[in-house]
Formats: C-alpha cells, structure tokens, sequence
C-alpha cells in the first residue's frame, strides 16, 4: 500500500530496438539489419534466419502492469525472455533498474534474477519432490536465506494467495489453480520489485482463470510490484494491463490503455482483435461525446446545465445508468465545474458498436 | 607379407604386450587384487556373520516394506530354500561377489555418467566404446584378468565390473540430460549457480534413471559373476561350472535355481526402489 514511494514515472525496464533473429547464421543477418535495414522477409530468405522478435521498443514504469498480448508465433514469449536475458538479443539495448543487462557477468545476472525479477511459467514448473512451502520459499533458498526466515517469508506468500493451509501438500496434491497460485507465491517470496508472467493463466479453466486475473491485479497493486504480463487472450490483457503492447509477427503493432486500443486501433490486425470485446467499461464518455459547442449549435432548445451530470471518466455503462435514470436523452460531461461536452444516446449508440464519434 | 604373417605379428605384440604388463606392473596388479579381495572378503564376513534365517528374514522384511506383504513371505521363503538345497554358503559367496562388483560399478560408473549428461564431447567419446565393451562376449574380460590378476575372486570382480559399468553410466547420463526444459528455465530465471542447477534441478530428475541404472548394473552383473565361476570366482557359479565338469546334473541344477532365485529377489526389490523415485519424481 505504499504507492506514495514509488515513482509512476520511473522506468523499471527500458528495451530500445530489440531484435532476436534465431538461426545458424543469426550474426550476419544481424550485421545485414544493422547496416542495410533489411526486413524481417529479406532476412529469412537471404540467410534462412527467423526473426523472434523485430525491433522491439517498450518501457515498463514503476508499479505498473504491462501486457503484452499476441497470438502464439507472434515473438511474445521470445521478447519476455529477452527481459531477464533468458534470451540474448541479437541488437539493441535492454535496460532493467537503470542497469544494461546485455553487460551484466554471470554472476551479477544471477543477483539480478534472484532479487529484482522474478518469473511465473505457464506450465507453473513447481518442483515435484518439494512440498509447497519448499517450493515457495525455493527463490530463498537459493539466496541462502536460513530456514526459519524463508519458511516464515514462504508461509507469508502463501497467505497472500489463499493457500496459507497446504504448505505440507505436495504440488501433485494440487489443482492446476492452486498450482499457478503456488508459483505466483514462489515469485512473490523472493520479494522483487519486477514479475514476468508467462501465460500464467493459459492452462486454466474461464471461472480459475478470472478469477487469479483479478487476485493478481489486485496484489500486484497492492504490493506496489511492476508486472511484465504475457498472454494471447485480449480479454485478460484489457482485465489485468494498465497498458498493453499487441504483437504480430516479432513486431509491436501497438502500445497503449484498453481504451486507446480498443477506441484507436493502429490497424486492421488490431481492430479485428477487438472487434469482438465488449466496449461497455472500456469506452469512456470523454470519447463518445459531442463537444459542448457542436451540441449547443445542433440543439439550441436544449439547455446543458439541466441534463444529469458525469464525469469525462465515466464508462458507457455507467452513462446508459444515468440516461436511464434522466428523462432527457442527454447527459452532460464536466470537468473542473464546466460543461466540456454532452453524451447523447447516438453517441452511446456509437461508443457500443465500437466506431468512434469522431467520424 | 601374406595375412597371416600380418596377424601372426599383431598377435605377437599383443602378447608381448601383456606380459611386459604383467612384468612391470606387477606392484600394481598385487595391491588391486588385494584391495579387490579384502572388499569382497569383507563383504562376504558381514554376510557369513548371520545365520541364514536372520539373512532370509531381513530379506523378507525389504520385500514386504518395498513391494508388498505377499512378496514378503516369498522372498523369506525363496531364500531359505536356498539354504534347504545346502548351498547358502555358496549363495552368499555370489551375492557378496555381486554387490561388491556392483558396488565399484556404481561407484565409477554413476560419476562418468554424470560428467557424459553435462559434455556432450566426452559423451560421443565414450559412445564407442561402450558400444564395444557391450558387444563383446562376456566371457573375454576373462582372459586379461586372469592373466594380470590370477585365478580367482578379484578376476572374477575385475571382468564384472567391466560388465556391469555400461548400463550405470548410459542411464545416469540419459538421467542428466533428460531434465524437462521448463525447469532449467526456472532455475535459470531464479538465479542458480551451476552448482545449485545440478544438486537442486537435474539431480532430483535424474534419480528415476540412475535407480534404474543401478538395477541394470545389478542384473548385467549377475550374469557375469556366474560366467566367472571358470576363473575360480567362489560361489554359485563355480558349482555349476564343477557341476558341469562332473557330469553332475541334481547339483547344476539345483545352484541353477538359487541363481534364478537370487537374481529375482534383488532384481524386485531394486525395481520397486527405482519405481518409488519414480513416483516421487512424478
């Protein structure tokens, strides 16, 4: 709950034109890139390379949880991998607390991977052999935390994520929920200030799955962590991502809020992403209104300062609520005590089936 | 030159060759034959310390607390039959000759598989001659033996060990290797040393296979410690061969079957440790 401390501003990873080109002859397709700007097509014919991930930019800022959502194929677990040099980058610059990670010797990668990132797998890969609590506390163990301190840290985690009661269990024992909660307890024991998530959730069933999209949200918050989220379910991006990077291909197609995403798709793979999300609390009334001048020049009857009031952060839910609840057909949007636009039901008409009001 | 004076000539060397061996090492064949003799001869005392029933009522114990309660009692049964036959004495002098030969392949063959797992050069060097020491009748690692050593226990230990050595080593290799992706990953993201890696991740996954190896290592040298009974070794072995020898059929048969009987009971019981790691691992 120490929000306050962090800095919203303070980038915690920085990757500046990353690429990752697998292939026997991944160097000099590299040079190629370098000098000549070669694309991703040019590179696999002229040097049968394949390109994972194709100049790839994005900043993850303290206290922040960023999705990066992309079908499989599409470079996503490749770029998460490059987070926590799992996967050497081919070119660019990879930068995690201000340190370069591509310069880091082994053993200051180790220190960096054991205090700073942690990661959570899609296939949860908890220890067999180990019951839960030596699983959790298994990031400690390998610090060198003596028993007592990382039982006691392990116990903690558990706590936090519901499972406070099976620390004697063994992970078999377990559902495949309570498995990935396990493994988000294992990453939360070793306490760092970053969380890569691979597809945590893939493998679970709708109800679990949403479940943990909302215990994870609301922990990471709480706990004031910086999260690196991977999936390739849009829903579940839009559910847990304050912003959200949509890859295709090794490229990132667009980075940016629900809303912005959903509201301005960068292109046609993007809007037929969301062509199937509903739009109902993603779409605010700052986006679906008409600007208080146009409105006041199309109804001249209508006086503004009447119509039931909201905020411009109101959601369309929210806004068919309050036309419900009015007897006039428009409700007007204020900010800092002044009239800045009215929403009519066009416009909510409009922000439902997702083309903008704008047009 | 035709042929034969060429392999005339290479067997000359060869020859040569062993007994220039023979000649100068032989400080070093004297204190391996004895080393050899005083583990087996060490062996066997613990064995020969206890009165066959107590050996026959610890075995049923291992098999009741292993497999189950039935297998129990047939174990304790199968190895007082042993005893019924008059030939425990014979009986132990193989199993001593077993585990002690078992115990040194376990002992260099578990570390070179590990050192095969992790280099992938030392692997494909070793291949090869694994290979070869498989092929090749048993009964060859006989004859150096009993040349360097003489007749008796240690030669006997010696080509067992060579026997049984293969299959420790290709299985705890295949172990190493074998570690699921996802937790080299894990290991990798959770900042493991090298060290950490193998004792924590690839060893706890290996165990299936090395248990497996040991149970193969087992079985490869009871084979073998039979075939030595030529050279002298001691035990079930040497009786058939005598047997053998002497037209002797009741008695061939009956170590015949306190082989069987022997081979059984520790392979069961090794295979049910090796499917415990198994389960565990699971």
């Amino acid at each position: 709950m120490n929000t306050a401390m962090n800095d919203p501003a303070e980038v915690l990873v920085d990757c500046q034109s990353v690429w990752k080109i697998f292939g026997s002859r991944a160097q000099a397709a590299v040079k190629a890139i370098s000098e000549r700007g070669l694309s991703k097509k040019q590179v696999l014919q002229d040097f049968d390379c394949v390109v994972g991930v194709s100049d790839a930019s994005l900043q993850v800022h303290r206290g922040e949880i960023f999705c990066i959502m992309g079908l499989s194929g599409s470079g996503k677990s490749t770029l998460i991998r490059l987070l926590n040099r799992l996967i050497e980058p081919s070119l660019g610059k990879i930068t995690v607390k201000g340190k370069e990670i591509a310069r880091l010797n082994a053993a200051e990668l180790r220190a960096m991977r054991s205090r700073n990132i942690g990661m959570v797998f899609q296939s949860v890969a908890l220890l067999p052999n180990r019951t839960v609590l030596e699983n959790a506390g298994f990031g400690l163990e390998v610090r060198g935390v003596a028993k007592d301190e990382r039982n006691r840290t392990a116990h903690a985690a558990l706590e936090k994520v519901g499972l406070g009661d099976w620390t004697a269990r063994y992970p078999r024992e377990l559902s495949g929920g309570m498995q990935q909660r396990v493994g988000l307890a294992r990453a939360l024991a070793a306490d760092p200030e970053i969380i890569l998530m691979d597809e945590p959730f893939s493998a679970l069933d709708p109800l679990i799955r949403r479940q943990l999209q909302d215990e994870f949200r609301q922990l990471t918050k709480s706990l004031g962590k910086s999260a690196v989220f991977i999936t390739h379910d849009l829903e579940e991006a839009i559910r847990i991502g304050d912003r959200i990077a949509i890859m295709k291909d090794g490229v990132i197609v667009q980075v940016g809020t629900a809303e912005e995403i959903v509201t301005k798709p960068a292109d046609d793979y993007v809007s037929d992403f969301v062509a199937g999300i509903s739009r109902i609390h993603l779409v605010k009334a700052h986006s679906v209104m008409r600007p208080v001048a146009e409105f006041k020049a199309a109804e001249p009857h209508c006086d503004v300062n009447v119509l039931l009031r909201t905020s411009p952060e109101a959601d369309i839910a929210a806004l068919i609520d309050l036309t419900m609840q009015s007897d006039r057909d428009a409700i007007s949007v204020v900010e800092n005590g002044a009239v800045i636009g009215v929403v009519t039901i066009r416009g909510l008409l409009r922000g439902v089936a997702g083309t903008p009001t704008a047009a | 030159m035709d042929i034969s004076t060429i392999t005339d000539t290479f067997d000359g060397w060869t020859d040569n060759a062993l007994s220039w061996i023979s000649d100068n090492g032989e400080w070093l064949f004297d204190s391996v034959r004895a080393v050899l003799e005083g583990t087996y001869n060490g062996v066997l005392w613990l064995l020969q310390l206890a009165p066959f029933y107590v050996i026959a009522i610890i075995a049923a114990l291992l098999g009741w607390r292993l497999i189950n309660a039935f297998a129990g009692i047939l174990v304790g049964l199968a190895m007082i039959f042993c005893a019924v036959m008059g030939l425990w004495s014979e009986t132990m002098s193989t199993l001593a000759l077993v585990m002690t030969a078992t115990i040194l392949a376990l002992l260099f063959g578990i570390p070179i598989g590990i050192v095969a797992g992790f280099v992938r050069a030392f692997d494909r060097f070793l291949e090869p001659i694994l290979d070869l020491i498989q092929t090749m009748p048993p009964y060859i690692y006989l004859l150096p033996a009993i040349a360097l050593l003489g007749y008796g226990a240690a030669t006997a230990l010696v080509a067992t060990f060579i026997v049984a050595m293969p299959p420790a080593i290709r299985l705890t290799a295949l172990g190493i290797r074998m570690t699921p992706h996802e937790f080299i990953e894990l290991g990798q993201a959770s900042g493991l040393t090298p060290w950490q890696m193998f004792i924590k991740i690839r060893l706890p996954f290996a165990i299936p296979s090395i248990m497996a190896g040991i149970n193969q290592c087992l079985m490869m040298a009871f084979g073998m410690v039979v075939i030595a009974g030529i050279v002298g070794s001691g035990g079930l072995g040497e009786t058939i061969y005598s047997a053998v020898r002497t037209l002797d059929i009741a008695t061939s048969i009956n170590a015949a079957i306190a082989i069987v009987i022997l081979t059984m009971v520790l392979d069961r019981l090794t295979q049910s440790v090796a499917r415990r790691a198994k389960g565990d691992a699971r």
